[in-house]
C-alpha cells in the first residue's frame, strides 16, 4: 500500500510539473484565444478566434467522440480564425482542440449540447412475447433523437403508450444516459399489448406485444364412444375441459395434453392431443378383448386431470377352429359381433404353434367376412406333430396334438 | 515432288467433326468428368490468378490438377458463356485427336495411304468414343493428342538431330504436361521410349542393307552415337515436365494424397463384376480385340519390337483386378491410385496405325490378295462386312450406354435452386446436393454459395470426407455404410461446417434428414425439395485459406497458355506449308522406312482366324450365360430373384406378371394392394442381397425362404419370407401373399389442429430482418440430464420440455469434459429425442458420442453395408463432466402427433404393441423412443425403434421392441449446473416460468417391466410424415 502511494504521489507530481511548463509557454507564446463562448448548441457554426502573431497561420487540431481533424486559419480583422467544420459541429459532446504552434502549444475544450427537439424515434422492444400474471415484462427502449441524429438531453420527457384489452394507458419516463426505458409487466390476462410513444410531439410506431397465458392448471377430461363393446372397430375420442391458468385465461392453442390409459393387465396405453381454445381432444381405438380402462391427462409438470374409468364388453364369447386338409388348413370363424352380425374386418386372430412344448411361431392374421384361415405351407412346418393356440378378441383355444402330414 | 492433299485424312477430320461435333451435344453433360472442368472453367474465369476456390470442400486449390484445359474453356466462356467454351474444346480435342492419329501412324508406317485409313478407324475408336462421349476426360484426350503431334518431332529430333526439331517437339511436350499430368508421364514410358528404340533401329538399319542385318551389337552402337540426343531431349522434357505446372507438383508435395482410395470399376475383376469388365474392358478394346494377333505380330517385329513391349504391358496393366499382375507390376499404392483403365486407351491409341495398316492390306493390299486367292471373293466380302458391322456396331452401342444404362440422374434445371440461393441471403450457408451427380458441379459453377461437397476427390480436406472412401456425400447411398456414415455426420453436427440448405433429388435420403432434425422448406418449381436446418450460423465472412506465393499464382496463370502460343508459333509454320503446299519440304526422315506390303504372313491369318473363333464362342457362352441369369422364370430361384428385383425398382407390371396367373389376380387389384402400402421398406429401401433356400416338393411346387437384406437410409433390415411357387407350362409363378383386411371404423372423419405459419419478413427488404420480425426463442427446459455409461460408450440421456406456448425446433449439443475440464468431445442429438415438441410437449433424449467412423485408415471397413453403425468416440481421459446446450427455434413443420399407442403386451424379453394413427395424415415411419428406468424410476438409457411399415389413417401397425438384453447403466455424472437455453441457465429461465414444477409428475404412469437392470420403461412416438398434404 505505501509503495502504491509513493507511486500515486510521484505520479501527481509528474502531472503537476507537465502543467507548470504549459503555464510557462504559453507565457512566452504571443498567440492567445480571443474567443470565450465554451458553450454552443449543437448545429450551431462554431469559430475559434486567436490574436495573431507575425502572419503565423497554426494548425488547430481539433478532436471529438467520432474523430480528429485539422482545421486551417484565416486572417480576419487582424485575427486568426478557425471555423470548425460541421461534422463535429452537428453532433454533441466535448471537443477538443489544440493548436499547433511550434513554439508552444495552446489547447482546452468547448461543448456541443443537444437540442430540446426530437426528429426521431429510435424504439426497441423485447421480448415480443410474455406471460400473463404481472411477474413476466418486457422492455420498451426509447431512443428520442434530433434532426442531426443527435440524441436529446437528459430528462427529456417520454411519453409511453400502452394499450392492453379495454385499457388505454400513458406513462412518462424520461431520457437518461440518451435513453428511455420502461419494463412493462403483463397483467393477469391473456392477450395483445400494443405499445408505443411520444416525445416532444413526435410519436413512434406502432409495436405488438404477445401476452401468453401461464401454465395451465388442473382439469377434467371425459370420454365419448358410439358404444361400450370391444369390438376393435370404434374409436374413443377424449376431451378435456377448457385448460386455463391460474388467472383463468384460456392455454395457448397447441399445449400438448397426454391421456394415459392403464388397463386390465397393468399396461400403460397412451394417446395425445393439442388444445383449441382449452380444450383438448384425442382419439384411441377400442380394445378388441374385454377391458377396463382407467385413464388419467397430464401437462406433463404442470397439470393433470381427475381419473375417469371405462369398461369394453366383450363381443365374442366363443368361436370354432377347423382343421382341413392334412390339418394344415385352420379355419377360424364364424367371428360374431354383439348382434350376431360378422365382426368387421381386421379383427387380429393369433396362431401360436408349438412343438414339444416350445413356441416356434406366431401367425397373426386379420378376419375377413368373419373368417380367419391359417394355412401352414409344408415348406415350414415339416410334418410332425403339433399344438396350437388360437387367441383372439380376449379369447383363447388350445389344441394339442394335431399331426400334420 | 508435289504434295497431294490426304483425301482420307480430310474425309477422317469432316466425319469426325460432323459425328462427334454434333453427338456432344447431347453427351457431354450427362458423362461422368464434363462438369467438373466445367466448374473449374468457372473458377478460372471469375479469379485467373487466384487458385485458391472457396465453394467445393470448405476451400481448395485448383493447383491440384492441370490448368491448360480448364483455362481455355474458362476463356472461350467470356465470348459464349461456360457451356460455349466448353463444346468448342471439346471440338478442337476432336480434330487435335484425329490429327494427331494421321501423324502418329504416318510415322509409324511411312505410309500416307496407311496413316489416312488409321485416321479414319481413329474417328470410330470405341475407346475414343467412350473417353469422350461417356467419360468426358477433355484433358486427358487432349494430352495424349497433342502428345501424338509431339512423337514425329521427337522422332525427327533423335533422327537428324536438327535443334529446331527439339524446339517443336519441347513445346508439344509442355502443352500436353499443361493439359493432363499422367499423360505425359507414362507417355514418356510407353510411348517415346519405345520410340526412342525405333530411332535407334533405324540409324542402325541405315548402316547396314536389310533389318534383318541389325544385330545388337549395330543397335548398341547407335544407341550410343544418339545418347546425346535422347539423353538431351530426356532432361529438357523433365524440365518441362516439372518446370510447366511446378505449382501442381508443389502443391500435391504440400498436400500428398493420404485419403483411403477410393474404388474404381477399372481395378475390378472383370471376369466377376461384368459390368467393369464391359465399359473398362471391351468397349476400349472394341474392334481392336479381334485383330489383336496381327496387331501383336506386328509390334512384335524388329522395328516396332519396343512399342510390342509397350503395348503389352499396357494390354496387362489394363485388365485391372482380374488378375493379380497389375497388382504386383505398380505395387499397392500406385494401383490404388491409378484409374488402370487410362492404360487400355494407351494400349488401342498405340493400336491406331497397325488398324490402319491392316484395314489397308485387307481393303486393297496383300492380305486382300491372300483371302481372295485362298477363300474367295465372296468371303473376303462377308468379312469385311462382318468387321464394318462389329465396328459399327461398336460405336453406336457405345454411344448409347449412357441411354441404356443412365450414368447420371435426369438433367436437372438448375435456375431455380441459383435463384433460391440468390434470395433473401440464402448463398450466407453452406449448402449440400443429394442424388445431383456430377450436375452438381455444374450448379456450383452457376452459383457462389458454397458447399461442403465437392467432386474432385483428390482435393477433399475434411478428415470425415478423406476417412472414407467416396467420391461425393452426394452420392452417399451406393457407397455403403462409409458413404450414410460420413453423411450422417454432417447431418447431425451441420453447424460445424455452416450447412442449412439441402437440395435433395433423391427421396431415399428424406427420411434421415428428417429424423436429424431437418426440415422440408419447400420444393421449387423443378421438383427438388429444399431442406433446411434451424439455428445454424452463417458462414463467416473471412475463410481461412492456404495460400501460396505470389509468382506460383502468375506462373500458374500465364505459363498454359504460354505453352499453346510458343508451340502455335513453332508449329504453325509446318501446319501451314503442310496445308498450303506453299513450298516443297524434305521428306521427313521418318518416311524413309516404308513397309512393303507384298506378302500377308499365312500364319498371322490363321491365327487370327482360331483367335476369331475363340472369341465368338467366347462371346456366345456369355449372352447364354446372360440368358440363363435373365430368364426369370427358368427356375424358382430366378423368378424370385425377378421378383424382388421388380419390387426394388418399383417395376410392379413385371412383378405381377410373374404372379401365378390361376390366382385371377387382375393387375389393378395388385396395383392397389401394393401402392398402399407405405413405410421405411417399401419406399426408402434399396435391396442389396438375397438369398433363397428352395424345398422341394415335387416337380411343380415349390416353397423357398427368401432372406433378403435391405438398405434404408435409417438402417439395416433383414426381411424372412416364405413363398410358394408354382410351374405352369415350363413357367416358375409365385403364389400371392395375403392382405391385411382392416376395415377402419369412418369413411369421412375430421380433425381440428393448430397449424402455425412464419412470415419471415414482413417487409420486402434486402436489409436484415426488422428488429421487430424477429421471434423470440421458444423457453425450453431441460428436465433432467445426465452422463451416463452404457456398453462402453458414453452418452448423455434427459429429458427436454417445451414450456414456452409456441413450438420448438429443439437442437441439442453435448459436450464432455474430464475432471482437468479439458473438453473432449461434442456432438449434437441425431434421433433419439423428438426434434419438433408442441408447446408443453415433452421428449426424452439421448445423445451419442460418435467417433469420425474408421478414422485410422488401418481399421477395416466392413464389406456389408450398415447405416446405423455406430462408432464409439475413442476417449483418452475419462469424461467426467458435461455441458449441454439447447436451442429452441420457431418451427411450424413436422408437428403431427395423431399417433395412439393402442395396445401393448409384455412378453420375456419383448414389447409387441398396436399403433392406431388417430389423425388424417398417413405416418410413413413411426418411431418409439424408449426409455429405460431403474427401480426408482430414475431415468438410465433412451433407445428407439424404427417401425419397418408405416400406418395408414386409422388403422393399426403391430410392432416389436426387443427389450435391451443386460447392461447395468453406470450413471456418471447428474449434475445439471451446465446446462444452457438459448444461452441462459437453465435453472433461472425454467424457474421464471414454470417456478413450481411438479416434479417426476407422469412418473406413475411408467409401464412396469421385468428386467434385472431396469424396472420402467416409458413408450414416446415421433412420426416422419413422406408425404403431407
Amino acid at each position: 500500500m505505501q509503495l502504491k502511494r509513493t507511486y500515486i504521489f510521484l505520479l501527481g507530481l509528474i502531472l503537476l510539473s507537465s502543467f507548470a511548463v504549459v503555464q510557462n509557454n504559453e507565457a512566452t507564446n504571443p498567440i492567445q484565444l480571443l474567443t470565450t463562448q465554451t458553450d454552443y448548441a449543437v448545429g450551431n457554426a462554431v469559430v475559434l478566434k486567436f490574436t495573431a502573431s507575425e502572419g503565423e497561420k497554426p494548425l488547430l487540431y481539433c478532436s471529438n467522440s467520432y474523430g480528429s481533424t485539422l482545421v486551417s486559419a484565416t486572417l480576419k480583422d487582424n485575427a486568426l480564425q478557425y471555423i470548425i467544420p460541421q461534422n463535429i459541429t452537428r453532433k454533441i459532446g466535448v471537443v477538443h482542440w489544440k493548436l499547433l504552434d511550434e513554439n508552444t502549444s495552446i489547447s482546452s475544450q468547448f461543448y456541443m449540447h443537444p437540442k430540446a427537439e426530437v426528429a426521431t424515434m429510435e424504439t426497441y422492444i423485447g421480448p415480443p412475447s410474455i406471460e400473463a400474471g404481472g411477474s413476466d415484462y418486457t422492455m420498451l427502449v426509447v431512443i428520442p433523437t434530433d434532426s442531426l441524429d443527435n440524441p436529446v438531453p437528459t430528462n427529456t420527457k417520454v411519453n409511453a403508450k400502452f394499450q392492453f384489452l379495454a385499457s388505454e394507458e400513458n406513462d412518462a419516463v424520461f431520457t437518461k444516459n440518451f435513453i428511455s426505458y420502461r419494463n412493462i409487466n403483463s397483467k393477469r390476462e391473456s392477450g395483445r399489448m400494443l405499445v408505443s410513444s411520444e416525445s416532444l410531439g413526435i410519436n413512434s410506431k406502432e409495436f405488438t406485444i404477445n401476452v401468453w397465458a401461464a401454465i395451465p392448471t388442473d382439469f377434467t377430461i371425459a370420454a365419448k364412444r358410439p358404444h361400450n363393446y370391444a369390438d376393435g372397430n370404434q374409436v374413443t375420442t377424449f376431451n378435456t375441459s377448457v385448460l386455463k391458468d391460474k388467472q383463468d385465461n384460456v392455454v395457448s392453442d397447441g399445449t400438448f395434453v397426454t391421456f394415459f390409459i392403464t388397463n386390465a393387465s397393468g399396461n400403460i396405453l397412451k394417446t395425445t392431443g393439442t388444445t383449441i381454445e382449452g380444450v383438448a381432444h384425442s382419439k384411441i381405438i377400442h380394445p378388441d378383448f374385454k377391458d377396463s380402462w382407467s385413464i388419467k391427462a397430464y401437462v406433463d409438470g404442470m397439470a393433470e386431470s381427475n381419473t375417469i374409468t371405462l369398461d369394453y364388453q366383450s363381443v365374442i364369447d366363443d368361436f370354432d377352429v377347423a382343421f382341413t386338409n392334412k390339418n394344415r388348413e385352420i379355419l377360424v370363424g364364424p367371428l360374431q359381433s354383439f348382434m350376431e352380425q360378422m365382426i368387421p374386418d381386421g379383427l387380429h386372430v393369433k396362431l401360436l404353434i408349438y412343438k414339444d412344448d416350445m413356441l416356434i411361431d406366431t401367425i397373426t392374421k386379420t378376419s375377413f367376412n368373419g373368417y380367419v384361415t391359417f394355412y401352414l405351407k409344408p415348406a415350414v412346418y415339416e410334418n410332425d406333430t403339433y399344438n396350437f393356440r388360437v387367441e383372439t378378441a380376449g379369447i383363447d383355444k388350445t389344441f394339442n396334438n394335431k399331426k400334420l402330414w | 515432288m508435289k504434295e497431294t492433299s490426304n483425301k482420307y485424312l480430310i474425309v477422317a477430320i469432316l466425319l469426325g467433326l460432323a459425328f462427334h461435333g454434333s453427338a456432344i451435344f447431347f453427351t457431354l453433360e450427362t458423362t461422368y468428368d464434363a462438369l467438373i472442368h466445367l466448374f473449374f472453367a468457372d473458377h478460372y474465369a471469375n479469379s485467373w490468378f487466384e487458385p485458391w476456390n472457396y465453394e467445393w470442400y470448405t476451400g481448395f486449390t485448383v493447383q491440384s490438377y492441370p490448368p491448360l484445359v480448364h483455362q481455355s474453356i474458362g476463356l472461350l466462356s467470356m465470348i459464349g458463356g461456360l457451356k460455349f467454351g466448353m463444346f468448342s474444346v471439346a471440338l478442337i480435342a476432336i480434330v487435335l485427336f484425329i490429327t494427331g492419329a494421321y501423324r502418329f501412324s504416318l510415322m509409324m508406317t511411312a505410309n500416307k495411304t496407311v496413316a489416312g485409313y488409321a485416321a479414319i478407324l481413329a474417328v470410330f475408336s470405341s475407346s475414343f468414343v467412350e473417353t469422350l462421349h461417356i467419360f468426358g476426360q477433355l484433358p486427358s484426350i487432349i494430352g495424349v493428342s497433342v502428345l501424338m503431334h509431339a512423337l514425329p518431332e521427337i522422332y525427327l529430333w533423335l533422327k537428324t538431330g536438327k535443334k529446331w526439331y527439339l524446339a517443336t517437339s519441347l513445346s508439344l511436350i509442355a502443352v500436353t504436361v499443361t493439359s493432363h499430368h499422367v499423360t505425359p508421364i507414362f507417355g514418356m514410358i510407353f510411348f517415346i521410349f519405345p520410340l526412342i528404340g525405333m530411332v535407334i533401329m533405324d540409324v542402325s538399319r541405315e548402316q547396314v542393307n536389310s533389318m534383318k542385318e541389325v544385330t545388337f551389337k549395330i543397335f548398341l552402337n547407335s544407341f550410343f552415337k544418339l545418347f546425346k540426343r535422347i539423353v538431351s531431349f530426356g532432361m529438357l522434357s523433365l524440365v518441362l515436365i516439372i518446370g510447366c505446372i511446378f505449382p501442381y507438383w508443389l502443391n500435391s508435395k504440400a498436400n500428398p494424397i493420404t485419403q483411403v482410395p477410393i474404388p474404381h470399376g477399372s481395378r475390378d475383376n472383370f471376369l466377376e463384376i461384368t459390368s467393369s469388365g464391359l465399359v473398362f474392358f471391351l468397349i476400349p478394346w472394341g474392334i481392336i480385340l479381334v485383330l489383336l494377333p496381327y496387331i501383336f505380330y506386328r509390334y512384335y517385329s524388329k522395328r516396332y519390337l519396343f512399342f510390342g513391349l509397350s503395348i503389352t504391358i499396357c494390354t496387362i496393366l489394363g485388365t485391372g483386378g482380374t488378375t493379380s499382375v497389375p497388382l504386383k507390376m505398380l505395387g499397392e499404392t500406385a494401383f490404388n491410385i491409378l484409374t488402370l483403365d487410362r492404360f487400355t486407351l494407351w494400349a488401342s491409341i498405340l493400336s491406331i496405325p497397325m488398324l490402319g495398316e491392316f484395314t489397308y492390306r485387307f481393303v486393297e493390299g496383300d492380305l486382300k490378295e491372300l483371302i481372295q486367292n485362298k477363300f474367295g471373293a465372296i468371303y473376303h466380302r462377308i468379312i469385311g462386312g462382318i468387321l464394318a458391322g462389329l465396328m459399327v456396331f461398336m460405336v453406336v452401342f457405345t454411344m448409347s450406354l449412357n441411354y441404356f444404362r443412365p450414368s447420371q440422374p435426369q438433367k436437372i434445371k438448375m435456375l431455380p435452386i441459383v435463384n433460391f440461393l440468390n434470395q433473401d441471403d440464402h448463398d450466407k450457408w453452406r449448402f449440400l446436393t443429394l442424388g445431383f451427380g456430377d450436375q452438381m458441379a455444374w450448379l456450383s459453377a452457376q452459383t457462389n454459395a458454397m458447399t461442403v461437397d465437392g467432386n474432385y476427390h483428390s482435393a477433399r480436406r475434411l478428415p470425415e470426407l478423406t476417412t472414407r472412401p467416396i467420391e461425393r456425400l452426394e452420392n452417399s447411398k451406393f457407397k455403403g455404410v462409409a458413404g450414410i456414415g460420413s453423411l450422417q455426420q454432417f447431418l447431425t453436427t451441420p453447424e460445424k461446417y455452416n450447412l442449412k440448405y439441402i437440395f435433395s433429388n433423391d427421396k431415399f435420403y428424406d427420411p434421415i434428414l428428417y429424423f436429424c432434425g431437418w426440415q422440408r422448406l419447400r420444393q421449387l418449381e423443378n421438383g427438388i425439395m429444399v431442406w433446411e436446418r434451424l439455428n445454424i450460423p452463417p458462414v463467416s465472412s473471412i475463410l481461412p485459406k492456404e495460400d501460396v506465393a505470389k509468382w506460383l499464382k502468375i506462373m500458374w496463370g500465364i505459363i498454359p497458355f504460354l505453352t499453346v502460343l510458343i508451340a502455335f508459333v513453332l508449329n504453325i509454320q509446318m501446319l501451314w506449308v503442310n496445308a498450303l503446299k506453299t513450298r516443297i519440304k524434305p521428306i521427313p526422315d521418318f518416311l524413309k522406312f516404308p513397309t512393303t506390303y507384298n506378302k500377308f504372313n499365312r500364319n498371322v491369318l490363321r491365327v487370327t482366324h482360331i483367335w476369331s473363333l475363340i472369341l465368338a464362342v467366347a462371346v456366345f457362352y456369355g449372352i447364354y450365360l446372360f440368358y440363363l441369369k435373365n430368364d426369370s422364370q427358368r427356375s424358382p430361384e430366378n423368378a424370385i430373384i425377378a421378383y424382388y428385383d421388380a419390387l426394388d425398382f418399383k417395376e410392379f407390371e413385371k412383378a405381377h406378371s410373374l404372379i401365378d396367373p390361376e390366382n385371377q389376380l387382375p393387375i389393378a387389384q395388385y396395383m392397389l394392394e401394393i401402392s398402399v402400402t407405405d413405410g421405411l421398406l417399401s419406399s426408402y429401401a434399396k435391396m442389396d442381397a438375397i438369398a433363397t433356400e428352395i424345398t422341394k416338393h415335387n416337380d411343380s411346387t415349390v416353397s423357398a425362404k427368401v432372406t433378403s437384406q435391405w438398405i434404408t437410409p435409417l438402417e439395416k433390415i433383414e426381411k424372412v419370407d416364405y413363398k410358394s411357387l408354382s410351374k405352369r407350362k415350363g413357367k416358375w409363378y409365385l403364389q400371392p401373399d395375403d392382405l391385411n383386411n382392416d376395415l377402419p371404423p369412418d369413411q369421412l372423419y375430421s380433425a381440428n389442429a393448430t397449424k402455425y405459419f412464419n412470415q419471415g419478413r414482413r417487409r420486402i427488404t434486402t436489409q436484415q430482418t426488422h428488429h421487430e420480425d424477429i421471434l423470440k426463442q421458444p423457453v425450453l427446459e431441460v428436465v433432467s440430464a445426465k452422463l451416463v455409461q452404457y456398453d462402453g460408450s458414453y452418452a448423455i440421456i434427459g429429458e427436454i420440455q417445451n414450456i414456452d406456448n409456441v413450438p420448438a425446433d429443439v437442437i441439442l449439443k453435448g459436450t464432455l469434459y474430464n475432471d482437468a475440464n479439458k473438453q473432449l468431445a461434442t456432438y449434437n442429438a441425431k434421433y433419439h429425442v423428438k426434434h419438433k415438441l408442441m408447446p408443453k410437449e415433452s421428449s426424452s433424449f439421448r445423445i451419442n458420442f460418435e467417433g469420425i467412423a474408421w478414422s485410422r485408415t488401418q481399421d477395416s471397413i466392413p464389406d456389408t453395408f450398415n447405416p446405423d453403425e455406430f462408432t464409439p468416440i475413442e476417449f483418452e481421459e475419462q469424461p467426467t463432466k458435461f455441458n449441454l446446450q439447447i436451442a429452441g427455434n420457431v418451427s411450424g413443420s413436422d408437428l403431427y402427433k395423431n399417433v395412439v399407442l393402442s395396445a401393448i403386451t409384455i412378453q420375456e424379453g419383448s414389447i409387441n404393441g398396436n399403433l392406431f394413427n388417430s389423425g388424417i395424415q398417413e405416418i410413413t415411419i413411426p418411431q418409439l423412443l424408449v426409455t429405460y428406468y431403474d427401480q426408482n424410476k430414475e431415468m438410465l438409457w433412451v433407445d428407439h425403434l424404427f417401425v419397418k411399415e408405416g400406418v395408414r389413417q386409422q388403422r393399426k401397425q403391430d410392432f416389436e421392441y426387443e427389450i435391451l438384453k443386460d447392461g447395468a447403466v453406470k450413471i456418471i455424472n447428474t449434475d445439471m449446473q451446465n446446462i444452457f437455453v438459448n444461452g441462459l441457465p437453465n435453472d433461472a429461465i425454467a424457474g421464471k416460468i414454470v417456478p413450481n414444477r411438479i416434479e417426476n409428475h407422469s412418473d406413475a404412469q411408467l409401464q412396469k417391466i421385468d428386467h434385472p437392470d431396469f424396472s420402467y420403461i416409458k413408450i414416446e412416438i415421433n412420426t416422419y410424415i413422406g408425404s403431407p398434404n
